[in-house]
């Protein structure tokens, strides 16, 4: 079953064009890695999908619900796209705990007790069982990080979308991320990660999206695009990032 | 009196300014100025033959309260379709109503503005040592520094202003020096009220410059000593210039404070801008004109110290130290 | 000129000074609500607001802070003429300045937290009112804690210009001491026993508001 269909969507940011054109599909239960050079659209794109940016024409479609349509209330559709962003955005006047409960509580409704306990679950599901009264001041970016996949979880969504999640991390917290998105994926999540992280597209990743300047340059598996990409760009690209290593 | 305090206070201080970005406000501005420096040159350089008399306005009030009796009648004739015009004639009746008070009020915004500049001035002078003994001095150096600071802050203006004039015989001693009250040179208690301001303005000063010494990068200072200066020397050229660079958000605070304050000079009796508005409209019973009159006043000497000390920071800043970024 | 008896004149007359303290206490407590009830919602409308409604807030708040608080409390006084109670009158006038004041505080506060809190919390779903009311409003107030304990004492002092309009604070109760009573050799020791009893004042405000603010700050501060 198609869970997201993104077709033919324009965005520019005063006169500069953003996207060009980008369509797509994913299946329930995919996981799709957006690559490209900086500046080519690929956070602009996750957030058209929740609609942190509006596009200027063309359609995204979650499931049945028209997500670009202007009547669709955003509020109702954001519980279903979690998100998870480069620099946690984590609110920084709660524990890790409250951070989930947070959006349980005046979104959804819970119960304050049930909202605790369901927030639990999920600190435990990221790992973090331990840290549930932490501020997020005390936590170190990989924990700050998988505090707030564990936000987004909470609501449920059927979507998760990650805005190039362990690139703010020192190297050695990186780990612990992936891992908890690998246990996702595993899952059954349907995920759209901007990342460059390349041990988790090749693991985890069933095609990856390479963009420059706004558009779809090539699609494909990670060991197609890897090993054998059809486009010069993307293969310089992706040798650059090689012989860089991992962002 | 806790350390979060001073730096909090810069943030409120820079919107303590009204911003001045549009022309106009700039060229009415320079109007105020312009009338006001040829205000004092005719009441106090120009011989009397030459001067207008300093009780009256430039602008002769007759005509223009005709012109507001006028207007007053065309919108009284046009009955409910007058009311825009009604407004105009108020506001004509209100500057014929303000003209004959202008030059008194001339004279009073002289001494707010020396009151003001000597009171930033010598707190200056004195606020530089308070606040080096403070960050760099020694045990009792610190202590006095920070007594000082804390006992002026934690009272009010007015009540020092208070201990002061009535309270020490401040008076007497003043009274005795020479040229005082003769001339040009004001009288006692405007010199009390400087003395007064001083002493508060040096506590303040001093707090928003220990605050920007405690922000230089303490490398500086062992930078300097590496290179050979002495601890005093390495104060005085690397961590003072940059501190002072640092401290100019909150010293355009407190002069913007400091001009609104010069306010309370009235209750000791100096005949400063507010105290002649306040005499004036006592005697005539023209409270409205007097007191907005004043307000205007305040509000222009306010606007101009912002533009002046935007421009200051402007032209002390350089690259990565002071100027906003 | 300070002399044992005037320290027992003004011992005696402790029951006036404890009636302009009490004012003053209570004038500084009415003065900063006023300040904060109106001056919180102007700086929020200056973040977040925008047409008119800003531009009057802008204005007024200019024109207030631009303003010495006596010229304020006497127009109030005597050209508006708010009430025949100086007591109201110099709540007003310290209120509304305060609440010009206070705006910028809050609007530097709100300003100062990071736009992709208000993001993350539209991102789980939360309209534009909720998400300011529960992430970036509750750090905004923490942030402003030391600015606030700032306009306390400033506010705290300044009810002592209400003096202006006669009102029976702290300070006139002491003028009236010396001049009425006749004993006017006492005057010194007047107005510094007031003196201090207003640095008793400033200095247990800035003590109990750094206790609040200890009390209500967010563990570990590396972070922003």
């Amino acid at each position: 079953m198609t869970l997201l269909r993104i077709d033919d969507v324009y965005q520019s940011y005063e006169a500069e064009q953003v996207l060009q054109g980008v369509s797509f599909d994913m299946q329930q239960g995919d996981v799709d890695v957006l690559m490209g050079p900086s500046g080519s659209g690929k956070s602009t794109m996750l957030r058209c999908i929740n609609r942190l940016t509006e596009v200027d024409s063309g359609d995204i479609w979650l499931g049945d619900t028209h997500v670009t349509a202007p009547e669709t209330d955003v509020n109702e559709l954001r519980q279903d796209v979690g998100m998870v962003f480069q620099d946690f955005n984590l609110f920084a006047h709660l524990t890790a705990l409250e951070n989930i409960t947070l959006g349980l509580k005046r979104v959804k409704g819970v119960h304050a007790e049930q909202a605790r306990e369901r927030a639990r679950g999920h600190l435990d599901q990221v790992g973090l069982g331990d840290q549930t009264d932490a501020y997020p001041a005390e936590l170190s970016g990989g924990q700050k990080q998988r505090v707030g996949i564990a936000r987004a979880l909470a609501m449920e969504p059927k979507l998760m979308l990650f805005d190039e999640p362990t690139s703010a991390l020192d190297p050695e917290l990186v780990g612990d991320v992936v891992a908890v998105m690998q246990d996702l994926a595993a899952g059954g999540m349907t995920m759209l990660v901007v990342s460059h992280e390349m041990g988790f597209a090749r693991s985890a990743a069933d095609d990856i999206h390479f963009l420059d300047n706004g558009q779809i340059v090539e699609s494909g598996p990670p060991e197609q695009l890897f090993e054998q990409p059809e486009q010069d760009r993307t293969a310089g690209f992706l040798s650059g990032l090689q012989a860089d290593g991992p962002q | 009196m806790s350390t979060e305090e001073s730096s909090a206070v810069d943030d409120v201080g820079i919107a303590a300014g009204v911003s001045v970005e549009r022309p106009w406000a700039l060229l009415v501005l320079a109007g105020f100025w312009g009338w006001l420096g040829s205000r004092w040159i005719n009441d106090f350089l120009l011989p009397d033959s030459i001067a207008v008399s300093s009780e009256r306005s430039f602008v002769p009030v007759d005509p223009v309260a005709a012109a507001a009796e006028t207007l007053g009648s065309v919108a009284a004739a046009l009955g409910p379709v007058g009311a825009p015009v009604d407004v105009v004639a108020s506001l004509v009746g209100f500057v014929a109503g303000s003209l004959p008070h202008l030059p008194p009020l001339a004279r009073g915004a002289w001494l707010t503005l020396l009151l003001t500049v000597a009171g930033i001035g010598f707190g200056f002078v004195l606020a530089v040592p308070l606040s080096v003994g403070r960050v760099y001095g020694g045990r009792w150096l610190r202590w006095l520094s920070l007594s000082y600071t804390e006992l002026i802050r934690g009272t009010p203006l007015l009540a020092q202003l208070f201990v002061l004039y009535f309270g020490l015989p401040l008076t007497q001693v003043i009274r005795e020096l020479p040229g005082v009250g003769a001339g040009p040179l004001p009288a006692q208690a405007f010199w009390v009220a400087v003395v007064g301001f001083t002493l508060n303005s040096a506590a303040y000063q001093a707090e928003y410059i220990r605050s920007a010494l405690e922000s230089v990068d303490a490398g500086q200072l062992t930078a300097a000593r590496a290179v050979g200066l002495s601890r005093a020397e390495g104060i005085r050229y690397v961590v003072l210039p940059q501190g002072l660079r640092y401290a100019i958000p909150g010293w355009s605070n407190e002069l913007i404070y400091l001009i609104k304050y010069s306010s309370l000079a009235a209750f000791i009796t100096v005949r400063e801008l507010f105290f002649r508005a306040e005499a004036i409209a006592n005697d005539t019973f023209r409270y409205t004109e007097l007191f907005v009159l004043a307000a205007l006043f305040y509000l222009a000497l306010v606007l101009s110290a912002s533009v002046v000390m935007g421009w200051v920071e402007e032209r002390s800043s350089v690259p990565g130290v002071g100027g906003r970024q | 000129m300070v002399q044992t008896g005037d320290w027992v004149f003004v011992l005696s007359n402790a029951d006036t000074l404890l009636f302009g303290l009490v004012v003053t206490v209570v004038l500084t407590l009415t003065s900063l609500s006023v300040g904060f009830l109106l001056g919180f919602p102007a700086g929020a409308i200056e973040v977040y607001g925008d047409g008119v409604l800003r531009r009057v807030v802008t204005v007024a708040g200019g024109l207030l802070r631009g303003t010495p608080i006596v010229v304020i409390l006497l127009v109030l006084f005597f050209v508006v003429s708010v009430s025949e109670s100086a007591f109201i009158t110099a709540t007003v006038g310290l209120g509304l300045r305060s609440a010009a004041y206070q705006s910028q505080l809050f609007r530097g506060a709100l300003q100062s937290v990071d736009e992709g809190q208000l993001e993350a919390a539209r991102a789980t779903g939360m309209g534009k009112l909720q998400a300011i009311r529960h992430v970036v409003v509750p750090q905004a107030l923490r942030r402003s804690m030391p600015g606030f304990q700032n306009e306390f004492t400033i506010v705290l002092k300044d009810t002592s210009i209400a003096f202006a309009i006669g009102l029976a604070e702290l300070l006139t109760q002491g003028y009236n001491l010396f001049t009425q009573s006749g004993r006017s050799t006492a005057v010194l020791e007047v107005f510094l026993v007031i003196s201090a009893v207003y640095f008793v004042l400033t200095f247990l405000t800035n003590r109990g508001l750094d206790r609040v603010s200890d009390y209500y700050a967010i563990p570990a501060g590396e972070n922003r």
